[in-house]
Order: C-alpha cells, then sequence, then structure tokens
C-alpha cells in the first residue's frame, strides 16, 4: 500500500505581528506544519508500520514553505518521501485551488492507495480541502476518522461526528481526513532528524502540476479584532494577602 | 434568488431557513428523514439506505441542487454536511466558505488563525457556498409551508459500508447555559488533580469546561466541553481560566464574559493579558486554599 499525507505548512501564529492599524503582518514568522497535520502524519506513519506500506509527505504553497527545517521536520516522523511544490504561484491558495495543486501531485507520485488529510489548518480550518481533493480524483473521502484499519483493497476507519459514532468501510483508493485524537505527534530523536536529511525529496514548480483553476474565493479583509477591554490585575500569590485579594475579586464578580 | 439550506439538525434547520428567507425569496431545505415544517418553501427529505455512511447521499442531494439551481447554499457545519456541500461545490468549481459568523450581501465573516484575525470574503463564483455556525441568524423568523416530499436515493458511483453506528452518550453539562464557567487546562498534571477544578466549581456555582487539548491528547472531558473556536463560543458572566496558557483558539470562545479570571503559575502566561484579574500561582499550592475561602 502506497500512503500520502496532506501537510499544509504555514507563517507560525505566534509569530504573527498585529500591526497598528490591525492588519496581521506574518512576513517574521517562520513556517511552521500546521498543528493538527502533525497527527496526520503520525496516523500515516504508525499505519505504514503497521501495514508495511510507503509513505509520502505532499506538501503545497508558496516559496517560503521550502524551508530545510521544516522538511527535516516532517521527514523525521517516519515518512518515507517528500513532494513539495513551493512556488509563490501557489500563494494564498483557496481550498479548491490546493485541492487541485495536491491531485496533481498525487496523481504524478503514481500509484497512491490511501490520502490522509489533517482535521483543518490552523489559518483557516475549513475542513474543505480533503473533500476537494477527493472530488478531484474521483475518490470516496470520510472525515472525523480516529481509527484506520487496512483490509484487502480496504480501509476500514473510526469516526466520531457530532453526536453518533460509526464504522465504515471504504474501498481504496480513498482519501481520509483524521481528527487529531487519531494519533500523538512522536517527538523526533536525534537519530530521526539526522536520517530525514538523507530521505528523498522532490520538488516541483507550478508548471508542473497543470493550470491552476481562477480562485473561488475573494477575500476582502484580514483584521486583528479589537481585544475586549480587561483590568488585567495581576495578584502573585507568594506575596503576603494577594490570593486573598484576588478572591475577594473573584466573591465580587458572584 | 433562490436559496438551497442544507441542514441535519431541526434547530439549525430552523435557523438556516430563517436565514435563507432574508436573502432570497424561494428557499428550499434538504435534510435527512424527517422534514421540518413552516420554515421553507419546499422541504426535501433524504433517507439513506441501511448499511450507508449518509455521505453516501452526496447524490441525491447534488440531484436536488441542480434541481433548484440555488444562487446561495446554506450548510450546517457538520462533519457529514461538510464533506456533502464540499464536493457538490467542488463540482460546480466553487468552494466553500466556513463557519461565517456573519453574513451579509454575500460577505461572510469567519475566524482567521483560530481568532488572531477576522476575514471577510465571498465568493467569486456565480454559486456562494457557506457553513454558517449556530447563532448568526438567531434573530430571524421562519416561515414557508408544509410542503415536503421524499426524494429517491440516488446510489454512489462508489458506496460506502457503513459497518456500526451508535448514538453518543448525551452530553451531561450544557455549558452554553451556564453563567459561570471555568475551563481547565494542561496546567492540570493529572486528572485526580481535576478534583481541586470541580470543587472550585461547586463552591461558586460553575460549570466545568476545558481547552481542547484535554479532550484529545488526554481524555479527561468529552469533546463538547472544549471551549474555543473549533468548539463551544460562549457568553457566560464570569469566567476562570486554571492552567490555561491563554492561546487565541481557546480565548476567542470566553472573549465575550462580563468578567474573566486566569491562575497560572507563569507569570508571563499570555492568558494574564486578556482577564480582568489573575493570580500567578500552582494550581497545587493556591486552589485548595481559595476552595477554603469560598
Ligand atoms: C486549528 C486549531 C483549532 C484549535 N481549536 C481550539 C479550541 O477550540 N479550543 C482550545 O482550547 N484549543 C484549541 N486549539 C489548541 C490551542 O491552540 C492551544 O494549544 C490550547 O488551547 C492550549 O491549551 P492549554 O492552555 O490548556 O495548554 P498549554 O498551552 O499547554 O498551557 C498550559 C498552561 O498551564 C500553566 N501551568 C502549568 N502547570 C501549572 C500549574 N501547576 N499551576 C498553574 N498553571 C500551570 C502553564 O504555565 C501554561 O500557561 C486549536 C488549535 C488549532 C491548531
Amino acid at each position: 500500500m502506497n500512503i500520502a499525507v496532506m501537510v499544509k505548512v504555514l507563517p507560525d501564529d505566534q509569530d504573527i505581528v498585529v500591526t497598528a492599524d490591525r492588519k496581521l503582518d506574518a512576513s517574521k514568522a517562520k513556517p511552521v506544519v500546521s498543528t493538527y497535520d502533525l497527527n496526520a502524519i503520525e496516523a500515516a506513519a504508525l499505519l505504514a508500520a503497521d501495514t508495511g506500506a510507503a509513505t509520502t509527505a505532499i506538501v503545497a504553497g508558496p516559496a517560503s514553505v521550502d524551508d530545510s527545517k521544516t522538511k527535516k521536520n516532517i521527514l523525521s516522523r517516519g515518512i518515507d518521501a517528500l513532494a513539495m511544490a513551493a512556488d509563490d504561484a501557489l500563494a494564498d491558495m483557496d481550498a479548491r485551488q490546493t485541492a487541485q495543486a495536491l491531485a496533481a501531485m498525487v496523481n504524478q507520485a503514481d500509484g497512491i492507495d490511501l490520502v490522509i488529510c489533517g482535521d483543518g489548518s490552523a489559518d483557516l480550518y475549513a475542513q474543505q480541502v480533503d473533500v476537494q481533493l477527493a472530488e478531484a480524483l474521483g475518490w470516496p473521502s470520510l472525515n472525523g476518522v480516529t481509527a484506520i484499519t487496512a483490509g484487502d483493497g480496504t480501509v476500514t476507519v473510526e469516526r466520531v461526528l457530532e453526536n453518533e459514532r460509526e464504522t465504515v468501510t471504504l474501498p481504496l483508493p480513498a482519501v481520509l481526513s483524521v481528527s487529531p485524537d487519531i494519533a500523538v505527534p512522536r517527538i523526533a530523536g536525534m537519530k530521526d532528524i539526522l536520517a530525514a536529511g538523507k530521505k528523498p525529496v522532490t520538488m516541483y514548480a507550478a508548471g508542473d502540476l497543470g493550470e491552476l483553476a481562477p480562485a473561488a474565493v475573494e477575500v476582502i479583509d484580514v483584521s486583528a479584532p479589537e481585544p475586549a477591554a480587561r483590568k488585567k490585575e495581576l495578584f502573585d500569590a507568594a506575596q503576603d494577602g494577594e490570593l486573598d485579594a484576588f478572591v475577594a475579586a473573584l466573591k465580587g464578580a458572584l | 434568488m433562490k436559496a438551497l439550506v442544507f441542514a441535519e439538525s431541526e434547530p439549525a434547520a430552523r435557523e438556516l431557513s430563517a436565514g435563507a428567507r432574508t436573502l432570497a425569496d424561494e428557499v428550499t431545505l434538504v435534510t435527512f428523514d424527517d422534514p421540518v415544517a413552516g420554515v421553507a418553501d419546499r422541504v426535501v427529505t433524504v433517507t439513506v439506505p441501511e448499511g450507508h455512511p449518509k455521505e453516501d447521499a452526496l447524490e441525491t442531494f447534488y440531484q436536488v441542487y441542480q434541481d433548484v439551481q440555488p444562487d446561495i447554499v446554506l450548510v450546517e457545519p457538520t462533519r457529514r454536511l461538510k464533506t456533502i456541500a464540499g464536493r457538490i461545490a467542488a463540482r460546480e468549481g466553487a468552494s466553500v466558505i466556513t463557519d461565517a459568523m456573519a453574513l451579509a450581501d454575500g460577505v461572510a465573516t469567519s475566524m482567521y488563525f483560530g481568532g488572531v484575525g477576522v476575514r471577510t470574503a465571498k465568493a467569486a463564483t456565480p454559486v456562494t457556498f457557506v457553513t454558517v455556525a449556530p447563532g448568526t441568524f438567531a434573530d430571524a423568523e421562519p416561515s414557508g409551508t408544509d410542503a415536503a416530499e421524499a426524494v429517491a436515493f440516488v446510489e454512489p458511483a462508489v458506496p460506502l459500508t457503513l459497518v456500526a453506528r451508535e448514538d453518543l452518550p448525551p452530553a451531561e453539562v450544557d455549558l452554553t447555559a451556564a453563567e459561570r464557567v471555568v475551563a481547565a487546562g494542561r496546567g492540570f498534571a493529572a486528572e485526580e488533580q481535576l478534583g481541586l477544578a470541580r470543587d472550585f466549581c461547586q463552591k461558586i456555582g460553575a460549570e466545568l469546561g476545558c481547552t481542547r487539548p484535554l479532550t484529545e491528547s488526554e481524555t479527561w472531558f468529552p469533546r463538547e466541553a472544549y471551549i474555543g473556536v473549533s468548539g463551544l463560543i460562549l457568553n457566560p458572566e464570569v469566567y476562570v481560566g486554571i492552567g490555561v496558557s491563554g492561546q487565541m483558539q481557546h480565548m476567542v470562545g470566553v472573549d465575550r464574559a462580563k468578567v474573566s479570571f486566569a491562575i497560572n503559575k507563569d507569570k508571563n502566561a499570555p492568558i494574564f493579558q486578556q482577564v480582568d484579574y489573575g493570580l500567578a500561582g500552582d494550581i497545587a499550592d493556591v486552589l485548595p486554599k481559595i476552595n477554603a475561602e469560598l
């Protein structure tokens, strides 16, 4: 079996700066793997270890995603190979465009049976790339997956929805989006990080992925909301009487 | 204008149909199994045969979509409907705008980076697809006929097999209705330590929720107890975050609280910049003392 895991690389939100006019400036932010894609990588690695499958991580985004630390980070987590399209023509893609770029890369990777996506990206959390990708590939898809068992040309998954729990069998090839509780991301050791530097990486340019569809969504504005006005009074429990003052404030609010 | 509503639950069917009525003069609701009366001009019900997950209704929903030819599709943000709407949007060359908190003149407002930003966007395609957060159309009144029709199930190209299905146990607490809410974060070292938080809640008459990690890597809470952008957005009188760092993804769920408090052992924890009263101290040390004083 060949497993591909879709990984979004985006600016670390801890480094995003709110400017004076309340816009977001991510220009100083270092690229990181979107939080819940780490759980997807782990799920792919565990399933591969279980079944002897080969794993490829697939990334598409602007030129800034081509970051050696990020590439090593992905490849140190039990993933065999990386395919990456890093091109500013692929910046700010909507779910449909992302899915098209990824579909082209899945098709070029050849022989992929199972695509695993994370629960949602840290920026938009739209939970749409998995379904758009499945539609582009013409494969079935399911989201909210909490466990995967490989069968003969099938996978059987457990999933948790808003009010229900299900077990469903899908014929392969298929696309799954996994819930973060499927697996806790590993902490890679020094050896894994060193080995990651030797794993195969295939780089693509936007032109290798066919013509990108026009944007389906027009972004009008992104601004930081005005923070709620708060008193910000800080008491230190190590100082005499301050815990009591905190409790008094609490009692005053009840 | 024609609007199509996809909803699974009755409250969402009502709210989204009412919202659709403010945007369009013709409203069609598509839902599973039982029709909802008096909210739309036309209600279409889809019954999925046994042995299929409900996502297999994609082709059936698509047929209704093609029949109605809507200008806008309003969708309840459930996992199943995000799949069905997403795949229909893909077929139409469109993309779904998700979790809109406001929708006016085709412009949808939603969160960016878990609340670090707020984004406004609109469809660049002829049809707008949008999933709508609960409460967005809280003030709209639904109206409609009792006309309901059941459509025949259309078999998908690649059917899936439903092996087992069960209802999750109902939520034990309703945090959305609670006036006082305490959130436990990863600062709690062990599940036993949550007893301190429970005692605290009892003393101040609060319900206990948590941050998302406590439902995932630690399964100390049911999923419906976590507060934040991907969980519950609350409106309490009082919020107390204990062992919570103050990441935006969590704080957007409580930033409408009237008065807010935090307890954290790190004086520099970001949460202290986002509450009215903070106490720097270790849970194990300060919470027993606070409980004794209450
Ligand atoms: C797409 C996406 C969506 C998300 N949605 C949500 C969401 O809806 N809700 C949500 O909560 N999170 C969400 N998250 C996760 C979020 O980003 C944070 O990781 C999470 O809120 C942090 O939880 P925490 O504050 O409990 O843990 P941490 O950030 O680990 O903070 C623990 C805090 O406890 C303090 N502490 C430690 N020990 C003690 C002690 N003994 N006494 C006192 N204080 C102590 C520490 O100083 C620290 O500040 C989301 C993330 C992503 C990427």
